[in-house]
Protein backbone atom coordinates (compact mmCIF):
# COMPACT_ATOMS: atom_id res chain seq x y z
CA UNK A 1 0.00 0.00 0.00
CA UNK A 2 1.53 3.49 -0.98
CA UNK A 3 1.53 6.58 1.78
CA UNK A 4 -1.44 8.72 0.37
CA UNK A 5 -3.57 5.31 0.47
CA UNK A 6 -2.87 5.07 3.83
CA UNK A 7 -3.64 8.72 4.72
CA UNK A 8 -7.04 8.63 3.14
CA UNK A 9 -7.91 6.01 5.27
CA UNK A 10 -8.06 8.67 8.15
CA UNK A 11 -11.41 8.81 8.80
CA UNK A 12 -11.77 4.85 9.05
CA UNK A 13 -8.84 5.30 11.46
CA UNK A 14 -10.50 7.83 13.02
CA UNK A 15 -13.78 5.75 13.75
CA UNK A 16 -11.59 2.41 14.64
CA UNK A 17 -11.19 0.81 11.95
CA UNK A 18 -7.92 -0.45 11.35
CA UNK A 19 -6.77 -3.48 8.84
CA UNK A 20 -3.74 -5.45 8.99
CA UNK A 21 -2.55 -4.20 5.97
CA UNK A 22 -2.64 -0.98 6.95
CA UNK A 23 -1.18 -1.83 10.96
CA UNK A 24 2.00 -3.85 8.24
CA UNK A 25 2.31 -0.38 6.66
CA UNK A 26 2.62 1.02 10.06
CA UNK A 27 5.39 -0.89 11.40
CA UNK A 28 7.04 -0.15 7.93
CA UNK A 29 7.01 3.37 7.14
CA UNK A 30 7.83 6.12 10.17
CA UNK A 31 6.30 8.88 8.03
CA UNK A 32 2.80 7.20 8.32
CA UNK A 33 3.65 6.16 12.04
CA UNK A 34 3.97 9.82 13.03
CA UNK A 35 0.96 10.45 11.40
CA UNK A 36 -0.85 8.14 12.82
CA UNK A 37 0.10 8.65 16.00
CA UNK A 38 -0.60 12.17 15.99
CA UNK A 39 -4.05 11.29 14.94
CA UNK A 40 -4.62 9.11 17.39
CA UNK A 41 -3.61 11.94 19.94
CA UNK A 42 -6.01 13.94 18.53
CA UNK A 43 -8.89 11.64 19.05
CA UNK A 44 -7.90 10.75 22.53
CA UNK A 45 -8.13 14.25 23.33
CA UNK A 46 -11.42 14.65 21.68
CA UNK A 47 -12.56 11.90 23.45
CA UNK A 48 -11.52 13.48 26.60
CA UNK A 49 -12.78 17.04 25.71
CA UNK A 50 -16.12 14.77 24.72
CA UNK A 51 -16.50 13.69 28.54
CA UNK A 52 -15.67 16.52 30.37
CA UNK A 53 -18.74 17.48 32.29
CA UNK A 54 -20.29 20.49 30.54
CA UNK A 55 -21.68 23.42 32.34
CA UNK A 56 -24.71 22.63 33.97
CA UNK A 57 -27.68 25.79 33.94
CA UNK A 58 -27.97 27.29 37.48
CA UNK A 59 -31.11 26.38 39.15
CA UNK A 60 -34.21 28.41 37.74
CA UNK A 61 -32.68 29.37 34.63
CA UNK A 62 -35.74 28.30 32.59
CA UNK A 63 -38.11 30.21 35.20
CA UNK A 64 -35.49 33.56 34.84
CA UNK A 65 -35.38 33.33 31.04
CA UNK A 66 -39.03 32.81 31.04
CA UNK A 67 -39.64 35.88 32.94
CA UNK A 68 -37.57 37.85 30.81
CA UNK A 69 -38.99 36.95 27.82
CA UNK A 70 -42.24 37.71 29.20
CA UNK A 71 -40.99 41.67 29.77
CA UNK A 72 -39.39 41.82 26.21
CA UNK A 73 -42.49 40.10 24.34
CA UNK A 74 -43.87 43.89 26.16
CA UNK A 75 -41.53 46.05 24.59
CA UNK A 76 -41.35 46.09 20.90
CA UNK A 77 -38.14 46.20 20.00
CA UNK A 78 -35.67 47.66 17.61
CA UNK A 79 -35.42 45.13 15.79
CA UNK A 80 -38.89 44.58 15.40
CA UNK A 81 -39.06 48.59 14.19
CA UNK A 82 -36.38 48.24 11.69
CA UNK A 83 -38.22 44.89 10.51
CA UNK A 84 -41.79 46.66 9.84
CA UNK A 85 -39.73 49.98 8.24
CA UNK A 86 -37.68 47.81 6.40
CA UNK A 87 -40.46 45.55 4.61
CA UNK A 88 -42.81 48.88 4.06
CA UNK A 89 -39.38 50.00 2.05
CA UNK A 90 -39.09 46.91 0.25
CA UNK A 91 -42.84 46.78 -0.72
CA UNK A 92 -42.89 50.62 -1.92
CA UNK A 93 -39.64 49.67 -4.06
CA UNK A 94 -41.37 47.05 -5.53
CA UNK A 95 -44.49 49.37 -6.43
CA UNK A 96 -42.57 51.93 -7.95
CA UNK A 97 -40.42 49.45 -10.06
CA UNK A 98 -43.13 48.19 -11.69
CA UNK A 99 -45.08 51.51 -12.05
CA UNK A 100 -41.50 52.28 -14.07
CA UNK A 101 -41.50 49.29 -15.73
CA UNK A 102 -45.07 49.85 -17.05
CA UNK A 103 -44.57 53.25 -17.89
CA UNK A 104 -41.25 51.85 -20.01
CA UNK A 105 -43.70 49.37 -21.79
CA UNK A 106 -46.67 51.21 -22.73
CA UNK A 107 -46.74 52.29 -26.37
CA UNK A 108 -45.59 56.38 -27.16
CA UNK A 109 -49.22 57.61 -26.96
CA UNK A 110 -48.97 60.30 -24.81
CA UNK A 111 -49.58 64.16 -25.33
CA UNK A 112 -45.66 64.21 -24.82
CA UNK A 113 -44.56 61.69 -26.31
CA UNK A 114 -44.60 63.47 -29.90
CA UNK A 115 -46.34 62.32 -33.11
CA UNK A 116 -48.17 59.30 -33.69
CA UNK A 117 -49.21 58.24 -37.32
CA UNK A 118 -52.58 59.04 -36.83
CA UNK A 119 -51.62 62.81 -35.34
CA UNK A 120 -49.53 63.43 -38.65
CA UNK A 121 -52.20 62.40 -40.51
CA UNK A 122 -54.89 64.54 -38.86
CA UNK A 123 -52.98 67.64 -39.06
CA UNK A 124 -52.13 66.78 -42.68
CA UNK A 125 -55.79 66.84 -43.35
CA UNK A 126 -56.38 70.23 -41.24
CA UNK A 127 -53.40 71.58 -43.40
CA UNK A 128 -55.00 70.46 -47.09
CA UNK A 129 -58.32 72.23 -45.57
CA UNK A 130 -56.73 75.18 -44.89
CA UNK A 131 -55.54 75.57 -48.35
CA UNK A 132 -58.77 74.97 -49.85
CA UNK A 133 -60.75 77.41 -47.96
CA UNK A 134 -58.69 80.33 -47.33
CA UNK A 135 -61.89 82.02 -46.28
CA UNK A 136 -61.96 79.35 -43.50
CA UNK A 137 -65.57 78.85 -43.93
CA UNK A 138 -65.36 75.03 -45.41
CA UNK A 139 -67.41 71.68 -44.64
CA UNK A 140 -66.87 68.85 -44.03
CA UNK A 141 -68.00 67.21 -47.06
CA UNK A 142 -65.74 69.46 -48.66
CA UNK A 143 -62.79 67.37 -47.40
CA UNK A 144 -60.67 65.13 -50.24
CA UNK A 145 -61.30 61.99 -47.90
CA UNK A 146 -64.99 62.65 -46.63
CA UNK A 147 -66.31 64.04 -49.90
CA UNK A 148 -68.52 61.74 -51.78
CA UNK A 149 -67.00 59.80 -54.80
CA UNK A 150 -68.96 61.23 -57.48
CA UNK A 151 -68.30 65.01 -56.17
CA UNK A 152 -65.45 66.86 -58.05
CA UNK A 153 -62.08 67.23 -56.36
CA UNK A 154 -61.71 70.84 -54.91
CA UNK A 155 -59.58 72.90 -56.78
CA UNK A 156 -55.88 73.75 -55.33
CA UNK A 157 -54.28 77.10 -56.28
CA UNK A 158 -51.42 76.69 -59.30
CA UNK A 159 -48.97 78.46 -56.79
CA UNK A 160 -49.92 75.69 -53.64
CA UNK A 161 -48.67 73.17 -56.35
CA UNK B 1 -32.17 12.77 21.18
CA UNK B 2 -35.02 9.72 20.50
CA UNK B 3 -38.53 11.75 20.83
CA UNK B 4 -41.55 9.31 21.41
CA UNK B 5 -44.38 10.84 19.34
CA UNK B 6 -46.54 11.95 22.75
CA UNK B 7 -43.27 14.24 23.80
CA UNK B 8 -43.21 15.08 20.32
CA UNK B 9 -46.71 15.94 20.18
CA UNK B 10 -46.23 17.90 23.30
CA UNK B 11 -43.23 19.97 21.97
CA UNK B 12 -44.88 20.83 19.02
CA UNK B 13 -48.31 22.29 20.78
CA UNK B 14 -45.28 24.35 23.16
CA UNK B 15 -44.21 25.24 20.08
CA UNK B 16 -47.00 26.83 18.18
CA UNK B 17 -47.87 28.77 21.96
CA UNK B 18 -44.39 30.59 21.61
CA UNK B 19 -45.33 30.97 17.97
CA UNK B 20 -48.36 32.93 19.26
CA UNK B 21 -46.35 34.88 21.43
CA UNK B 22 -46.47 33.21 24.87
CA UNK B 23 -43.32 33.13 27.06
CA UNK B 24 -44.96 30.88 29.38
CA UNK B 25 -44.65 27.92 26.57
CA UNK B 26 -41.25 28.49 26.18
CA UNK B 27 -40.40 27.83 29.32
CA UNK B 28 -40.87 23.73 28.87
CA UNK B 29 -38.92 24.16 25.33
CA UNK B 30 -36.02 25.46 27.38
CA UNK B 31 -36.21 23.31 30.07
CA UNK B 32 -35.99 20.51 27.42
CA UNK B 33 -33.39 21.87 25.53
CA UNK B 34 -30.50 23.70 28.07
CA UNK B 35 -28.88 21.29 28.68
CA UNK B 36 -27.29 20.28 24.93
CA UNK B 37 -27.61 23.96 24.35
CA UNK B 38 -25.25 24.53 27.58
CA UNK B 39 -22.83 21.91 26.33
CA UNK B 40 -22.87 23.09 22.82
CA UNK B 41 -21.58 26.64 23.72
CA UNK B 42 -19.32 25.23 26.42
CA UNK B 43 -17.33 23.13 23.43
CA UNK B 44 -17.33 26.08 21.05
CA UNK B 45 -16.28 28.62 23.37
CA UNK B 46 -14.78 27.01 26.08
CA UNK B 47 -15.07 29.66 28.62
CA UNK B 48 -17.36 28.16 31.60
CA UNK B 49 -17.61 32.43 32.90
CA UNK B 50 -19.64 32.91 29.48
CA UNK B 51 -21.37 29.81 29.32
CA UNK B 52 -24.74 31.26 30.70
CA UNK B 53 -24.65 34.43 29.58
CA UNK B 54 -24.43 33.23 25.92
CA UNK B 55 -27.21 30.98 26.44
CA UNK B 56 -29.71 32.94 27.64
CA UNK B 57 -28.81 35.25 24.51
CA UNK B 58 -29.49 32.16 22.67
CA UNK B 59 -32.99 31.29 24.40
CA UNK B 60 -33.83 35.28 23.92
CA UNK B 61 -32.76 34.80 20.20
CA UNK B 62 -34.72 31.58 19.33
CA UNK B 63 -38.01 33.47 21.03
CA UNK B 64 -37.67 36.36 18.76
CA UNK B 65 -37.29 33.77 16.15
CA UNK B 66 -39.32 31.05 16.76
CA UNK B 67 -42.24 32.12 14.11
CA UNK B 68 -39.97 31.57 11.34
CA UNK B 69 -39.52 28.26 12.67
CA UNK B 70 -41.40 26.00 10.13
CA UNK B 71 -41.05 22.25 11.26
CA UNK B 72 -38.76 21.29 8.20
CA UNK B 73 -36.28 20.05 10.57
CA UNK B 74 -35.87 19.08 14.37
CA UNK B 75 -36.53 22.10 16.36
CA UNK B 76 -32.80 20.73 18.44
CA UNK B 77 -31.36 20.99 14.98
CA UNK B 78 -32.76 24.44 14.60
CA UNK B 79 -31.83 25.56 18.25
CA UNK B 80 -28.50 24.52 17.36
CA UNK B 81 -28.08 26.00 14.69
CA UNK B 82 -29.09 29.39 16.10
CA UNK B 83 -26.50 28.25 18.78
CA UNK B 84 -23.30 28.02 16.67
CA UNK B 85 -23.89 31.01 14.81
CA UNK B 86 -24.38 33.04 18.43
CA UNK B 87 -21.29 31.45 19.47
CA UNK B 88 -19.40 32.28 16.65
CA UNK B 89 -20.43 35.95 16.76
CA UNK B 90 -19.01 36.13 20.09
CA UNK B 91 -15.78 34.15 19.42
CA UNK B 92 -15.15 37.07 16.52
CA UNK B 93 -14.63 39.22 19.37
CA UNK B 94 -13.16 37.24 21.46
CA UNK B 95 -10.33 34.93 21.04
CA UNK B 96 -8.88 32.46 23.48
CA UNK B 97 -5.05 32.32 24.64
CA UNK B 98 -3.27 30.36 21.96
CA UNK B 99 -0.28 28.79 24.65
CA UNK B 100 -0.86 25.36 25.07
CA UNK B 101 0.36 23.41 28.01
CA UNK B 102 1.91 20.53 25.16
CA UNK B 103 4.24 22.93 24.34
CA UNK B 104 5.18 23.80 27.90
CA UNK B 105 6.02 20.14 28.54
CA UNK B 106 9.34 18.99 27.88
CA UNK B 107 10.35 17.14 24.74
CA UNK B 108 10.96 13.56 26.57
CA UNK B 109 7.21 14.50 28.46
CA UNK B 110 5.62 14.93 24.67
CA UNK B 111 7.22 11.68 23.51
CA UNK B 112 5.76 9.94 26.72
CA UNK B 113 2.50 11.17 26.34
CA UNK B 114 2.17 10.73 22.56
CA UNK B 115 3.03 7.17 23.39
CA UNK B 116 0.48 6.62 26.07
CA UNK B 117 -1.91 7.93 24.16
CA UNK B 118 -1.45 5.45 21.42
CA UNK B 119 -1.30 2.77 23.79
CA UNK B 120 -4.07 2.93 26.24
CA UNK B 121 -7.36 4.18 26.46
CA UNK B 122 -7.80 7.46 26.98
CA UNK B 123 -9.32 7.39 30.27
CA UNK B 124 -6.17 5.67 31.39
CA UNK B 125 -4.23 8.33 31.24
CA UNK B 126 -3.01 10.09 34.35
CA UNK B 127 -4.56 13.24 35.88
CA UNK B 128 -2.13 15.30 34.21
CA UNK B 129 -1.47 13.77 30.85
CA UNK B 130 -5.52 14.03 30.62
CA UNK B 131 -5.39 17.70 30.91
CA UNK B 132 -2.58 18.26 28.59
CA UNK B 133 -4.06 16.38 25.94
CA UNK B 134 -6.80 18.44 26.63
CA UNK B 135 -5.82 21.52 26.60
CA UNK B 136 -4.03 20.65 23.23
CA UNK B 137 -6.73 19.63 21.06
CA UNK B 138 -9.09 22.85 22.78
CA UNK B 139 -6.43 24.75 21.30
CA UNK B 140 -5.71 23.18 18.22
CA UNK B 141 -10.06 23.60 17.69
CA UNK B 142 -9.15 27.34 18.28
CA UNK B 143 -6.72 28.08 16.07
CA UNK B 144 -8.74 25.79 13.20
CA UNK B 145 -10.64 28.08 10.61
CA UNK B 146 -14.47 28.31 11.16
CA UNK B 147 -15.74 26.12 9.51
CA UNK B 148 -13.09 23.19 10.31
CA UNK B 149 -14.14 24.10 14.39
CA UNK B 150 -18.16 24.22 14.16
CA UNK B 151 -18.10 20.76 12.06
CA UNK B 152 -15.66 18.85 14.36
CA UNK B 153 -17.39 20.49 17.33
CA UNK B 154 -20.76 18.78 16.16
CA UNK B 155 -19.24 16.09 15.02
CA UNK B 156 -16.54 15.32 17.79
CA UNK B 157 -18.02 16.47 20.80
CA UNK B 158 -21.67 17.14 20.63
CA UNK B 159 -22.25 13.36 18.99
CA UNK B 160 -24.52 14.96 16.32
CA UNK B 161 -25.04 12.57 12.90
CA UNK B 162 -23.89 13.55 9.75
CA UNK B 163 -27.55 14.01 8.94
CA UNK B 164 -27.98 16.19 11.81
CA UNK B 165 -24.90 19.02 11.27
CA UNK B 166 -25.92 18.79 7.07
CA UNK B 167 -29.54 20.63 8.79
CA UNK B 168 -27.55 22.39 11.16
CA UNK B 169 -24.98 23.83 8.97
CA UNK B 170 -27.31 23.94 5.61
CA UNK B 171 -25.02 21.37 3.69
CA UNK B 172 -25.85 18.14 1.96
CA UNK B 173 -24.65 15.27 3.87
CA UNK B 174 -22.11 14.61 0.95
CA UNK B 175 -20.54 18.29 1.57
CA UNK B 176 -20.36 17.23 5.79
CA UNK B 177 -18.21 14.36 4.94
CA UNK B 178 -15.83 15.95 2.77
CA UNK B 179 -15.77 18.79 5.17
CA UNK B 180 -15.00 16.79 8.04
CA UNK B 181 -12.06 14.51 6.28
CA UNK B 182 -10.68 17.65 5.17
CA UNK B 183 -11.31 19.76 8.44
CA UNK B 184 -9.52 16.15 10.59
CA UNK B 185 -7.01 16.28 7.67
CA UNK B 186 -5.96 20.10 8.67
CA UNK B 187 -6.04 19.67 12.61
CA UNK B 188 -3.00 17.12 11.65
CA UNK B 189 -1.50 19.38 9.55
CA UNK B 190 -1.54 22.04 12.16
CA UNK B 191 -0.06 19.91 14.96
CA UNK B 192 2.48 18.96 13.31
CA UNK B 193 3.24 22.84 11.64
CA UNK B 194 2.80 23.75 15.31
CA UNK B 195 5.12 21.10 16.65
CA UNK B 196 7.87 22.98 13.93
CA UNK B 197 7.29 26.08 15.71
CA UNK B 198 7.83 25.43 18.97
CA UNK B 199 10.55 22.87 18.60
CA UNK B 200 13.06 25.04 20.18
CA UNK B 201 10.67 26.45 22.51
CA UNK B 202 10.24 22.70 24.60
CA UNK B 203 11.21 22.64 28.04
Amino acid sequence: MRCDDIRNRADEVWEGEETAEFRQHLTQCPACAGYYRDLRLVRSGFRLLKREEAVAPSLGFAERLVRQLAEVSKAPSVADFFERVGRRFVYATFVLTCLVLLALALPPTGPVRGLTAADIQMSTQEASLAYSDPMGDTNLQESPDLAPEDSPAPAVPNEVK
Amino acid sequence: MENSGAQLAQETEWIKRAQRGEPEAFGPLVEKHQQRVFSLIYHLVRRRDEVEDLAQEIFIKAFRAIRSYNFQSSFATWLSRIATNHCYDFLRHERASRVSFYWQMGEHSQQELETNAESKPEQQLDHEEQTVLKDLVAKLLDRAPENDRKILVLKELQDYSVEEIAEILNLKPTTVKVRLHRARKRMLEDLRQWREENKGHAL
